[in-house]
Order: structure tokens, then C-alpha cells, then sequence
């Protein structure tokens, strides 16, 4: 233990004499660390965020216009502007299926809102927003977890009346960017189907929802039917949204081959959703998991390198060392400690950097491409950080073999004389 | 999506923040103003910083006259002041205020003399209201050219002494014809071009207005 100590003290001040070498090391193995988390984090947050996602939808099924599956994942757990309409009578078609639990209609439609600025031209720059007509009762027993936010400029939230032609009830987070409390006025310019001329239409702030990290959160609710009207799209949906009263792989076939029957829907089960989802990513997490190796394998002959060169500069002084009675042993762990060191201290400064750029990484994903959910998608955990440095420690194992080889296989004669020259 | 930029400061766990009123795009929006402009400074003001803070809110509700949004108006709420330069000469001094309105905040900007605290421009960033083109139209907005804070006061006075007179420049504003529904907008702004004249006042004048208001208030009170 004594021998290991010294040893351990021995290759850091071995290391320390070429400072610089040494940090340029370590910052290679740590950048690939730190690449090699970030995507762990991101492998794991991302399949952590779809499940999220998914359970906050608060049922397992929909049934929507025929589409891309993509889209019409993406539009259910982010909110889309690609709109598809189902006819309503769908609805009463499918609510008596007797396998259902709880249903809900759901119609999505955009709305213009006045643009922001202080130029005099700001107010012609539009901007949207998503509005969601819902029937508040139904809506509410799939998401028993929506809530009303209350304190000061919040209280008194409450759902719209059915037939309320001018109320809304608005998220969190279209609340902030909106700047509305309990009361205010919230103007939205609708376009009805078939007329190209926007009209701009006048609600009551009925209540703001708690944040729930979901698409609800940048949505504003009102009638179903109000919505459809100021749409003009009185006899269309976008979703239907289902809970099932058994839910497994065989239920959800049955009852998707009795209702696939109508010819303009789909039925897509949630499963299928985080399925369609997953693919898509794989292709990059692939891509980024092959960049991420290349840059270990570079980090690794990096190292190698380094410890070689170390080596063959001070063949005089191993050959001193095996002179005064160093053994071949001896030579090889001290080498290949100081392999490990490097390896350690690269992952340990590469978890920091990763643990540091985590927002960036993840705001540099989400503008890259669009993933279809909300939240957070990196999620380094401590078992991601574990497997990072014993992955570096055991590369670091591997990598010190043959410089420590190199070291210890020397002659003492033969390495005095060519450290002498 | 776009929206107007907002500066959110967490106060403690609780879902309670202190929403401030910045520039969108400062040093584009501040180059338009200010096509002289070579460069800018922000300055951060907050009532908790100051020694007085508390007091100073205080009058700040006092002076303005009206009850201050629990929300929008609160303590902790922070100022952004924009200092415009041409090399190193002072050219403006920008502020935006947050005021509720019918619609949700309407964020009244001020750009003024630096050494008058006159306004020379009169803007918003943000506003919806169904009076909205009335209100940003540049008859209404012009009509402001020139005040300052003094002529609130002054208009103070002159309502307490029930006389009117053509040196009052408020009671020559002509408000904008607006159907009854845009009223409420209308008297948000008002309020809030005085709100931000206040706190210009408050913040980088030194309270030099202050004998207007003393007189102001030593008439209402006759």
C-alpha cells in the first residue's frame, strides 16, 4: 500500500514536469468525457421527457385525421400548426365503443395575435398562438392534474361555462409571455375556414393554469364548440382522446381494427407514438454515439502518445532506475499510473464540463431539430457520470499497457547509454 | 412565435416574480432611435437596493396617485434604464414601464433629454387593445413631445385650483377618438407615461421635480 502511495506520488510529479503536455492531455480525454455524457444524458433525458410526455397526455389513445404518424405525434405532445380535421360525427360514432373508459374531443386551431415592437410598423407583425377548444368536464377527467394557479392577480380560476362565447382559460406559459392575469381582456384574430380576412375577437381571462410541463402549458382553452364556430368548422374535430379500460397490446388492436374501419382516421396508440418518436432520434443519437467514440479513440492515442514520449525522454533515468534495483514490475506500474492518472483526471474535469454545458447542450438539441417534446431532454445522472469515468479508467488501463511495456522492457545498460546520448 | 421581452427575477420558492420591462432587441431597437448611437449602457434599478427603497415606493404610489398592480408594479419589480451614446457623449436615456391595461401589460417606453428629462419620443413595445392603432398612431404620440414631469405636477395643480390655463400641456392632450372600450387603455397609458417620468425622476434626476409635486399637494390640500 506504502510502494502504491509513493507510486501514485511518483507518476503525478512525472506528469507535472511537462505541465502543459500533461493539461493538453487531460483536456482531450476530458472533452471526449464530456462528449460521451452529454449524449448519455441526452439518450436518457430524451426517453425520460417522451414518457413524460406522454403520461401528462393523460389518455393512451387518439383518433385523428389520417396523416403522418410523426406529425400527428409531434402536434399531440409539443402542439402543431399542421392541422388536419376529422368529422365530428366521429366522435359520436366512437364514445359507445364499449372498451372505452373516458373520451374527450379536442379542436386545435391558430390564432394571429399583434405583434410587439417599438418600431411604428410592430403592430402589422403577427405573431400566434395555439388555441384549444375542449369540452372542460371530460378534458378534465383525463388530466385530473391541471390545476388553477392562485395568489395575488390569480385567484378566483375557474373553467369556462359550455356555452361561453367569450372566456378563456389560459397556461402557464402563454400566460407569462402574454402578460395576462385573472380578468384581463385576450384579444386573438381567428381566420374562418373559408374567408381570408381575420376577425379579431375579445375574451375574459376565466383562469390560468399551474405549469404542468406539458403543450397544455403554451395553450389557450375555450369552448369546443365556440372554437368551432369562430373557425368556422362546425362540424370538425382534430383529436379524439381516449382512455381504454384495459390497456395492453391486445385491447388496443381490437380496438383499433374495429374503428380503422372509418375511412379518414387513424388510431394511434401512445406506445406508437414514443416508438415513432425514438426512431427518429436514433438515427442522430447514432450519429452523435460514433462521433462520440471517435473522439475516445483520438483522446486514447492522445494519451498513448504522451506516455510514450514521457517514456523515451527518460530512458537515461529509467535505466538509472532499474540500475539501482527498480524492478521490471516497478517501472511498468509506475508508467502505467501515470496513464491512469492522466485518464482519471480527464474524466472527472470531462463529467464537470458536461454537468456545466448541460442547458447549452440542450438548447443547442432543441434548435437543431424538433423532438417533439417538451422539458428537459438531457438528464445526467450519477450513473451516467459512473459508467463515464470507469469507461476512462478502464480505457486508461488499456492505454497504459504498452508505453508501461515499452518502460519496463528496457535494459538497464542499453537505456543508460541512450539516455546519455 | 414572437413576443415582447420580459425580465423575470425569482423571489424566494414560491412562484413569485418580480416581471420588469426591457427592450426586445436593445441595441437594434436603441440604433433606430438613435441612428447616432455608437454605443449603450444598461442600468438596473431596484426599490430593495435603494437605502430608502421602501420609502421610496411609497412615494412612488403617492405621486402617481393610484393604487400599484400586485403583479406588474410590485417592490421587487426591476428598471432598465438605457444610456445612449455618441462616443462619449450622453445623446438619450430610455425607459419602458410596465402598466396593466385592458388587454394584459402595455409597455410604455420613454426616450428623453438627458439633461431636461424632457420627453423626446413617446413609444410602446407592447400593447394589445382594441384601441391600439389609435393609441400608436404618431397624432396621439407627438402630442407628448417636450413634457416632463413637471407639467403632471403642474396639471396637479391646476385641477386642485379648478383654473384652467393654457400653460397646462396634460389638459392640452387630446385623447385619441376611441370607442368607450379602448378607454381603460387609454388612461393606462397616461399613467404610465407619468409612472415612467416618476421613476426617471426617482432614479436619475434625483427627485428634482419634487417642488412641483410639493405644490401640487400643498393646493389639494387648501
Amino acid at each position: 500500500m506504502f510502494q502504491f502511495t509513493r507510486f501514485i506520488g511518483l507518476a503525478i510529479k512525472n506528469l507535472r514536469r511537462r505541465m502543459i503536455r500533461t493539461a493538453l492531455t487531460i483536456s482531450g480525454v476530458a472533452l471526449a468525457v464530456a462528449v460521451a455524457v452529454s449524449l448519455g444524458g441526452f439518450m436518457l433525458g430524451y426517453k425520460g421527457a417522451i414518457d413524460k410526455s406522454i403520461e401528462m397526455l393523460g389518455f393512451q389513445v387518439m383518433i385523428m385525421a389520417k396523416g403522418c404518424p410523426y406529425e400527428a405525434a409531434t402536434m399531440m405532445l409539443k402542439g402543431g400548426t399542421g392541422l388536419i380535421y376529422l368529422p365530428s360525427d366521429t366522435y359520436d360514432k366512437v364514445k359507445s365503443d364499449p372498451d372505452i373508459e373516458s373520451i374527450t374531443p379536442i379542436f386545435v386551431g391558430i390564432a394571429q395575435k399583434e405583434g410587439s415592437g417599438i418600431r411604428d410598423e410592430a403592430s402589422q407583425e403577427k405573431s400566434f398562438t395555439i388555441i384549444s377548444g375542449i369540452d372542460a368536464p371530460s378534458f378534465m377527467t383525463m388530466k385530473p392534474w391541471m390545476k388553477f394557479k392562485g395568489g395575488p392577480g390569480f385567484e378566483g380560476g375557474r373553467w369556462f361555462s359550455a356555452g361561453s362565447k367569450d372566456e378563456v382559460v389560459i397556461g402557464f406559459e402563454a400566460a407569462e409571455y402574454e402578460q395576462r392575469k385573472v380578468g384581463d381582456i385576450f384579444y386573438a384574430s381567428i381566420t374562418p375556414a373559408g374567408s381570408m380576412t381575420p376577425v379579431r375577437h375579445e375574451f375574459k381571462v376565466v383562469g390560468i393554469l399551474e405549469r404542468t410541463g406539458t403543450q397544455d402549458d403554451g395553450t389557450v382553452f375555450m369552448p369546443i364548440d365556440t372554437a368551432r364556430e369562430y373557425f368556422n368548422r362546425p362540424n370538425q374535430l382534430t383529436i379524439l382522446g381516449i382512455k381504454l379500460k384495459e390497456f395492453n397490446q391486445f385491447k388496443m388492436h381490437e380496438f383499433e381494427s374495429r374503428w380503422l374501419k372509418l375511412p379518414e382516421v387513424q388510431v394511434v396508440g401512445l406506445q406508437q407514438v414514443k416508438n415513432t418518436l425514438v426512431a427518429l432520434v436514433a438515427t442522430a443519437q447514432t450519429m452523435i454515439a460514433a462521433v462520440a467514440a471517435i473522439a475516445v479513440i483520438v483522446a486514447l492515442i492522445g494519451v498513448i502518445n504522451t506516455i510514450l514520449m514521457s517514456v523515451y525522454e527518460r530512458t537515461g533515468e529509467i535505466g538509472i532506475m532499474k540500475a539501482l534495483g527498480a524492478r521490471r514490475r516497478d517501472i511498468f506500474e509506475l508508467i502505467w499510473l501515470e496513464t491512469l492518472v492522466i485518464c482519471l483526471l480527464g474524466a472527472l474535469l470531462g463529467c464537470l464540463l458536461a454537468m456545466l454545458g448541460t442547458g447549452a447542450v440542450e438548447k443547442a438539441i432543441k434548435s437543431l431539430a424538433n423532438l417533439g417534446v417538451n422539458g428537459s431532454i438531457v438528464n445526467i445522472t450519477p450513473g451516467v457520470l459512473g459508467y463515464a469515468v470507469l469507461g476512462a479508467v478502464i480505457l486508461g488501463f488499456l492505454g497504459g499497457l504498452y508505453p508501461a511495456w515499452r518502460a519496463a522492457s528496457m535494459r538497464p545498460v542499453d537505456a543508460i547509454r541512450e539516455g546519455a546520448v | 412565435m414572437s413576443f415582447g421581452r420580459f425580465s423575470i427575477i425569482g423571489i424566494g420558492r414560491a412562484a413569485f416574480f418580480a416581471i420588469g420591462c426591457t427592450l426586445s432587441n436593445p441595441a437594434e431597437d436603441l440604433k433606430y432611435l438613435f441612428p447616432d448611437m455608437t454605443s449603450y449602457k444598461e442600468d438596473l434599478k431596484e426599490f430593495p437596493k435603494l437605502a430608502d427603497g421602501k420609502a421610496q415606493f411609497q412615494a412612488l404610489r403617492e405621486r402617481l396617485g393610484s393604487d400599484l398592480d400586485p403583479i406588474y408594479e410590485t417592490y421587487e419589480t426591476p428598471y432598465t434604464i438605457y444610456y445612449v451614446f455618441k462616443n462619449s457623449k450622453k445623446i438619450g436615456l430610455v425607459h419602458g414601464v410596465n402598466v396593466p391595461g385592458k388587454g394584459g401589460v402595455i409597455q410604455v417606453f420613454l426616450s428623453v433629454d438627458p439633461a431636461s428629462a424632457q420627453v423626446k419620443k413617446f413609444f410602446f413595445q407592447r400593447l394589445e387593445s382594441s384601441a391600439a392603432d389609435q393609441l400608436r398612431s404618431k397624432e396621439f404620440r407627438n402630442q407628448f413631445d417636450g413634457v416632463s414631469l413637471a407639467d403632471f405636477y403642474k396639471h396637479d395643480y391646476y385641477v386642485a385650483a379648478k383654473s384652467k390655463t393654457s400653460v397646462d400641456k396634460i389638459a392640452k392632450i387630446t385623447p385619441p377618438k376611441i370607442d368607450p372600450s379602448g378607454r381603460q387603455d387609454y388612461d393606462a397609458t397616461i399613467r404610465g407615461i407619468r409612472k415612467n417620468l416618476l421613476l426617471l425622476d426617482f432614479f436619475v434626476y434625483d427627485r428634482k421635480f419634487e417642488p412641483f409635486f410639493e405644490r401640487a399637494k400643498q393646493k389639494a390640500k387648501q
